[in-house]
């Protein structure tokens, strides 16, 4: 579904990712766990299609288009979710609207009509109720005035709601209590299916007791040193990034 | 001032004869008074960019267009102006066309007792009017002298202590364009008694191919406990219509009005909203929201004058500025020396959606009393990339995403008309002016 091959990416200058291979493919789950600077977030920015960042060398494919061809919204449309590290307060646009815009877009690229109101509410009211979420915060502006879990449970809410047939998640568990943990996690095992694929981008091992990834990659130096199942997500609890980087530099000495 | 005024003889000459060939159709007893104005305004000349306050706005092409009074209103079917009226408004409504008021086309049979609304020009005819300009108290321009000399016609409305209005008043204020370089000189006047309260939406509009030129003045005398909600909406020609308008308000004791001033129309617009707040405990609330395109401009001057203590103002602009438009903002605020207490704020923020457009923006604070509260600030920006990013990574395109966010931005201003029905008609006239923003009608 996803085919990056030596993805070379600058930001301001300064080159952050610095050959990144990855492959994943539908039905799967990939963790990208990796120490703060690592290159996790620019990797799923630079997925998603933001501007700031310039892709130096290297190839994306997203179910055999070219990815890195398409603009924010051509990506969206195509199926791929980015949900935020830190999601953007739009006060005055509710959230309901903007979900409804969304879908609209997508249908519009796929040359359907508009979704019909009752049955968008329909869908609303079934799956706001599964990630905890007031139904009057939905009517609100877009995360206005959330509390930091408020905002992650809404990500998850407008994921449900999308069905995106690829969800990069950015750190969506950090800062979060257990309980709007458990909302991210019931929300990425809600949408795994043979057809869809999540990578999940994160520092912690948390999540990942309850979401259990086909592999599990580390990144540093933005590049990926280590790729392995859930096991390897239990060595760097034990040893820290610390640990993974200490045996590269051994590994490159000798 | 000798070299101006050889410069701008020639057209002040033909204004001056322009009132002489209508000065006889002009109603009441007001001779002397309309002489003196019109002196004043031909002494004076037309307003040039040496004035501080007229330092942004180029009136040139109103001085040069010698536009001739309408002596009577061109014959609009009401069937036109129902795009201007939005059906699920339930009001009471006046209807002024070309600067003279229309009974067939307006709506006050149903009008509450205590409450009373007639043409101008039978005020004037039979003496029941107030004198005018009294609320204009020496902070007028060329303008509010031209339209003193030349206004035949407009709104006059009485409530009598007590009075509340059921219904919304919606006036209408029509060009009708249909012949080239037709001026209108409009005046209202709203006579408010202690403790009465009501919402005037006083409505601009064009409606013809023709160039044409408003200018008109409202002045309001507010009464101790008086309440007035007054919603202007100017959505003059954007490129045949020239817009000069301004408003004069005294407060007396605890009386409050909330005025929004919505510019969305206009070639050339001039907007000064005035109050004084003569009395303890008056209250004004001044909040607009402007949106020129293409080459549109659009200058609002706002004046407070906190005269007694235990006075509030509260005021918030916020403009989005697109093409090679011009934006003006200046808010003068001044809190004179028996004002103690005053509690003032007041906030400008624009939005520049192009590299050509240009906004200018300037709070005055003049403080002479010593126990007060005043804050004001200043904001010029562009649309936050990180929430363009946001609203595209869910798959709204450029436009979309950049029509939503300014919307938004001024419906932080419009979300809080208290009547659906023009907050409505309002929040799809902001999203029409913005590309891809018709595809978004829904938000409203």
């Amino acid at each position: 579904m996803l085919k990056i091959e030596n993805l070379h990416a600058n930001v301001d200058g300064t080159e952050i990712l610095r050959g990144i291979d990855l492959e994943v493919n539908a039905g799967e789950i990939h963790a990208i766990m990796g120490p703060n600077g690592s290159g996790k977030s620019t990797l799923a920015s630079v997925l998603a299609g933001r501007e700031d960042y310039e892709v130096t060398q290297g190839k994306v494919t997203f179910d055999g288009a070219d990815l890195l061809d398409m603009d924010v919204a051509e990506r969206a449309c195509a199926g791929l979710f980015l949900g935020f590290q830190y999601p953007v307060e739009i006060p005055g646009v509710s959230n309901l609207y903007m979900l409804r815009a969304a879908i609209n877009a997508r249908r519009n690229a796929r040359g359907e009509g508009e979704i019909d109101a009752m049955e968008f509410m329909q869908q609303v009211n079934e799956k706001i109720a599964h990630v905890d979420m007031n139904p009057d915060m939905a009517k609100r502006g877009v995360n206005e005035g959330f509390s930091g879990g408020e905002k992650k449970r809404n990500e998850v809410f407008q994921m449900l709601m999308l069905e995106p047939k690829l969800a990069i998640l950015d750190e969506t568990d950090s800062g979060l209590d257990i309980d709007a943990l458990k909302t991210v996690a019931y929300g990425i095992n809600a949408l795994r299916s043979p057809e869809r694929a999540t990578v999940l981008v994160t520092h912690y091992k948390r999540l990942l007791e309850h979401v259990v990834p086909d592999k599990v990659h580390v990144l540093a130096g933005g590049r990926i040193v280590r790729t392995g199942g859930i096991e390897l997500a239990d060595t760097l609890e034990e040893s820290g990034y610390a640990g993974i980087e200490q045996a590269d530099t051994q590994a490159q000495a000798s | 001032m000798t070299g101006q005024r050889q410069d701008i003889s020639p057209s002040i000459d033909h204004y001056l004869a322009e009132f002489a060939r209508i000065e006889r159709d002009l109603p009441g007893d007001l001779t002397r008074e309309r002489h003196e104005r019109l002196r004043a305004f031909a002494d004076g000349g037309f307003p040039h960019k040496k004035i501080e306050d007229w330092k942004y706005t180029d009136v040139s092409a109103i001085e040069a267009a010698r536009f001739e009074m309408a002596t009577s209103a061109a014959d609009v079917p009401s069937g036109d102006l129902a795009n201007w009226c939005p059906s699920d408004l339930d009001c009471h409504r006046a209807v002024i066309v070309d600067g003279h008021f229309q009974p067939h086309l307006s709506d006050l049979d149903a009008l509450p007792a205590g409450i009373r609304v007639r043409a101008l020009a039978e005020s004037l005819a039979d003496g029941s009017a107030p004198a005018l300009g009294t609320t204009v108290d020496g902070h007028g321009s060329a303008f509010t002298d031209m339209n003193a000399a030349f206004a035949a016609d407009g709104l006059h409305l009485q409530a009598d202590p007590g009075a509340v209005a059921d219904k919304s008043l919606h006036v209408l204020i029509v060009a009708s364009g249909r012949q080239d370089g037709v001026m209108a000189q409009v005046r209202n006047v709203l006579e408010l008694g202690d403790n009465s309260q009501i919402r005037v939406i006083e409505h601009y509009i064009g409606l013809g191919n023709h160039s044409y030129f408003t200018n008109a003045v409202t002045e309001v005398h507010a009464a101790p406990g008086a309440r007035l909600e007054r919603i202007r909406i100017q959505q003059e020609h954007p490129e045949n219509g020239y817009h000069v308008a301004s408003f004069h308000a005294r407060q007396q004791r605890d009386s409050r009005i909330i005025n929004y001033g919505i510019d969305l129309g206009g070639r050339l617009a001039r907007i000064d909203t005035n109050s004084r707040l003569d009395d303890t405990g008056a209250e004004i609330h001044l909040y607009g929201v402007y949106a020129p395109t293409g080459d549109q401009h659009v200058d609002n001057h706002t004046r407070v004058d906190h005269a007694r203590p235990h006075g509030t103002s509260r005021e918030a602009y916020k403009g989005v500025l697109s093409g090679k438009s011009r934006g003006v903002f200046n808010g003068k605020v001044i809190v004179h020396k028996d004002a103690q207490k005053t509690d003032s704020e007041q906030s400008s923020d624009s939005l520049l959606l192009s590299k050509q457009a240009v906004v200018d923006a300037k709070p005055e604070l003049e403080i002479y009393a010593d126990d007060v509260k005043c804050a004001h600030g200043s904001t010029v920006g562009q649309l936050d990339e990180h929430a363009v990013f946001y609203l595209m990574s869910r798959g709204l395109d450029q436009d979309g995403a950049r029509a939503v966010l300014t919307y938004s931005f001024v419906d932080e201003i419009i979300g809080q008309i208290d009547l659906e029905p023009i907050r409505v008609f309002l929040e799809r006239a902001v999203l029409e002016k913005l590309p891809a923003g018709s595809r978004f009608a829904g938000l409203a």
